[in-house]
């Protein structure tokens, strides 16, 4: 139901300002209080999702707003499962303003508007999962990449010690840039696989040549390239965090931008 | 009774005067303090930047040579200054003033680095001997009590304490930035003098993994190594010893750059692209600047320290003002509870003294009208019903009033408008009229 969703959004926009509030501060507990916050939002999420076949006309889990909120949601139970190995307070306002966006946005969508048609069986929501949970992780692959250019930078600069925000140390950021990589690449795969058998069951053809396919099937060879450099040639830390950054940048053009610019 | 602060610090005395008055125990001083009448209770608290008397008295206008004679007599020793230079180097706080240099002393608002975290300590010292000495009373220990939540809140509401401004803390700080844990990582201490050992004690309370000390001299690197529970190498073995590296401290002697470039190059090629971070401590330095330029190297001299540590320590006195406002706020609470603590005797001695009047004044006329028990009885429930509505007014106002800033002067207008003062205390009365000890006076507050 909205009425879940809508309650999500507005916990996500209180972890977001609660989380920025804490850092600039700098107050630990309303930091702590966020990531609380957070969870919360994704726990009325997870029961706007169970109840949405109850709306009328109910939105298709392939309607562009809902993929976005589910990527959302994914991204946020991600950020909560890192959280609890690695300290990363830089994360939580951004991942509890980028869900809130995403939530809320999914309550003013129109249902009628779908990235993708209907398909039978299940291998539609399967393609729209397991793309948006590696949608989510490469989104947070791409953000440890930003933190990681910022802190770098500043480290280089020697200002870092100066700052008002102190951002997570680099090796963190980069721990969180590798394991996110594998894991986004990983259901990135599953993602392009599962959207290749719905093209065949559609069309008959493993690629039906659309843009959204052709977009996403270039970014998918663009992240083999990356994960071969990260994992096999030894690429450093720094050009990780860029490329994962750009990298990121490029997979919502093709995946999201494709579909708003054409 | 009246909060007074006498003393001097490092902006009013040089150290070689402030040792002098030096003070290592405290308790005997401090009774011998509290014997003097003019005193109620001290606080004594001696540090090496400041050596202050915290006191209470009903005597503010008398305290001050009191306490210049006490600083002279008792805490200079053989050295004494004249007592003119002693009143230039020192300064007295009253009332509010005095409450908040408490607050702003156990707040490291007032300290020569503000925010350090020491001082904190000291003032508790300071007031746990003085409770054990038995010269703390109500109002010290409540303004002591009020001084360590002010500092709490200080420490927790604003930014002075957060950043750090000794160089090696802020070489901590920077390990921290760079990696997730100190707990495993190795440090390489290419040297083995004194500013190395500072360096390695800040880093060793964060935890160190493993520490290799190269030195020339090989007896110094096996001595501080064993201090350190590290491994002593000589300087040919550098390049095996750099790629197993985290963090290098260097500070060793020698004309030119111990660590090169293309040696460091070199060693992160095989650490696959982890950070290293070098901290140059040497003058001349050890190690190449342009080292810095390599992607995962971080290298900071000891000028780079020091801008660091410097630019925080700007950036904590700018902290100063949001916790100045935090400190005039606790100190309305605690006027607030002053106030009230002195209303008390004030209103208990109102009422003893209209009692007085109106008990006498019913034994007069009883006597010249000759009244029976039940008509004594009647005359006592009027006169008592007049004197208490009498003063419920002024009773109400003085209690209700308490927690405004006036409330203090409204309690000194009381005591002289009634003669307050002018009645023997309830001691002396039972001392002088032992027969008349079994009749307290009704209190109507």
């Amino acid at each position: 139901m909205y009425e879940f969703e809508q309650i999500a959004a507005a916990l996500y926009l209180a972890a977001g300002v609660g989380a920025l509030l804490g850092l600039v501060l700098p107050a630990p507990r309303m930091l702590a209080g966020a990531r609380w916050g957070l969870a919360l939002g994704a726990v009325f999420q997870a029961a706007a999702f169970a109840t949405l076949h109850r709306l009328e006309p109910a939105p298709g889990l392939t309607d562009l707003a809902q993929a976005v909120s589910v990527t959302a949601w994914l991204g946020v139970l991600f950020g909560l499962a890192l959280f609890s190995r690695i300290r990363l307070p830089g994360f939580v306002p951004v991942l509890g303003f980028a869900a809130f966006l995403a939530a809320f946005g999914a309550t003013l969508s129109d249902p009628g508007e779908a990235i993708v048609g209907e398909g039978n069986g299940s291998i539609p929501h399967a393609h729209v999962l397991l793309a948006s949970a590696g949608l989510a992780a490469l989104g947070l692959a791409g953000l440890a990449g930003l933190f990681f250019l910022l802190e770098h930078r500043s480290l280089k600069r020697r200002r870092s010690v100066a700052r008002r925000i102190q951002l997570p140390s680099l090796e963190a950021l980069d721990r969180v840039n590798r394991v996110a990589l594998a894991l986004g690449f990983s259901l990135l795969t599953f993602g392009v696989v599962t959207g290749v058998l719905w093209n065949e069951a559609r069309s008959g053809r493993v690629l039906a040549g659309g843009l959204h396919e052709t977009w996403t099937v270039v970014a998918w060879l663009i992240y083999l390239g990356l994960v071969v450099l990260r994992f096999v040639g030894h690429q450093g830390a720094r050009h990780a965090a860029a490329s994962a950054l750009a990298g990121f940048a490029f997979l919502v053009f093709a995946v999201v931008g494709i579909g708003i610019v054409s | 009774m009246k909060v007074v602060v006498f003393g001097m610090n490092h902006r009013t005395a040089p150290v070689e005067i402030r040792e002098r008055f030096a003070v290592s125990e405290t308790g005997t001083v401090l009774r011998k303090l509290v014997d003097r009448p003019e005193i109620a209770e001290a606080v004594l608290l001696s540090t090496c930047n400041r050596v202050e008397l915290v006191v209470t008295t009903k005597s503010p206008d008398a305290v001050q040579h009191v306490l210049v004679d006490f600083f002279a007599r008792e805490l200079a020793g053989d050295a004494l200054p004249t007592r003119a230079s002693l009143r230039e180097m020192t300064y007295l706080r009253q009332g509010r003033e005095a409450v908040e240099h408490v607050f702003r002393v156990a707040s490291s608002v007032d300290s020569m680095v503000v925010g350090e975290p020491q001082i904190l300590g000291q003032v508790k010292d300071a007031y746990r001997e003085a409770a054990e000495a038995g010269t703390c009373g109500a109002i010290l220990s409540r303004l002591f009590q009020r001084a360590f939540a002010t500092a709490k809140r200080v420490k927790n509401e604003t930014g002075i304490a957060e950043r750090p401004v000794s160089v090696a803390r802020v070489a901590v700080l920077l390990a921290k930035q760079i990696f997730e844990t100190l707990d495993s990582k190795s440090a390489l201490l290419i040297g083995a003098g004194d500013m190395i050992e500072a360096a390695l004690v800040a880093l060793d309370d964060h935890g160190l993994g493993s520490r290799r000390v190269v030195n020339r001299t090989a007896a110094h690197a096996e001595a501080l190594a064993r201090r350190f529970g590290g491994t002593a190498h000589g300087l040919d073995e550098l390049d095996l010893l750099l790629p197993e590296t985290d963090v290098v401290l260097a500070c060793v002697g020698g004309s030119g750059p111990i660590l090169t470039r293309e040696r460091v190059e070199r060693s992160l090629w095989r650490r696959e692209g982890r950070p290293l971070f070098l901290i140059d401590i040497g003058v001349p330095r050890n190690i190449d600047p342009g080292v810095h330029e390599i992607d995962s190297a971080f290298l900071y001299d000891l000028d780079d320290l020091q801008e660091v540590a410097d630019s925080n320590e700007e950036e904590r006195r700018r902290e100063v003002r949001r916790a100045e406002q935090i400190i005039v706020e606790e100190r309305e609470h605690f006027e607030g509870w002053l106030v009230a603590l002195q209303a008390v005797p004030t209103i208990r001695d109102l009422s003893r003294r209209a009692e007085g009047i109106r008990r006498g004044e019913v034994d007069r006329f009883a006597g010249r009208l000759a009244l029976d028990d039940p008509r004594r009885e009647l005359l006592e429930q009027m006169t008592r019903s007049i004197v208490n509505k009498l003063l419920h007014a002024p009773i109400s106002r003085l209690r209700d009033e308490t927690d405004r800033e006036a409330g203090l002067i409204r309690l000194e207008e009381a005591r002289v408008l009634f003669g307050l003062d002018e009645l023997p205390s309830a001691k002396d009365e039972l001392a002088s009229e032992p027969a008349m000890g079994d009749e307290e006076p009704e209190s109507s507050s």
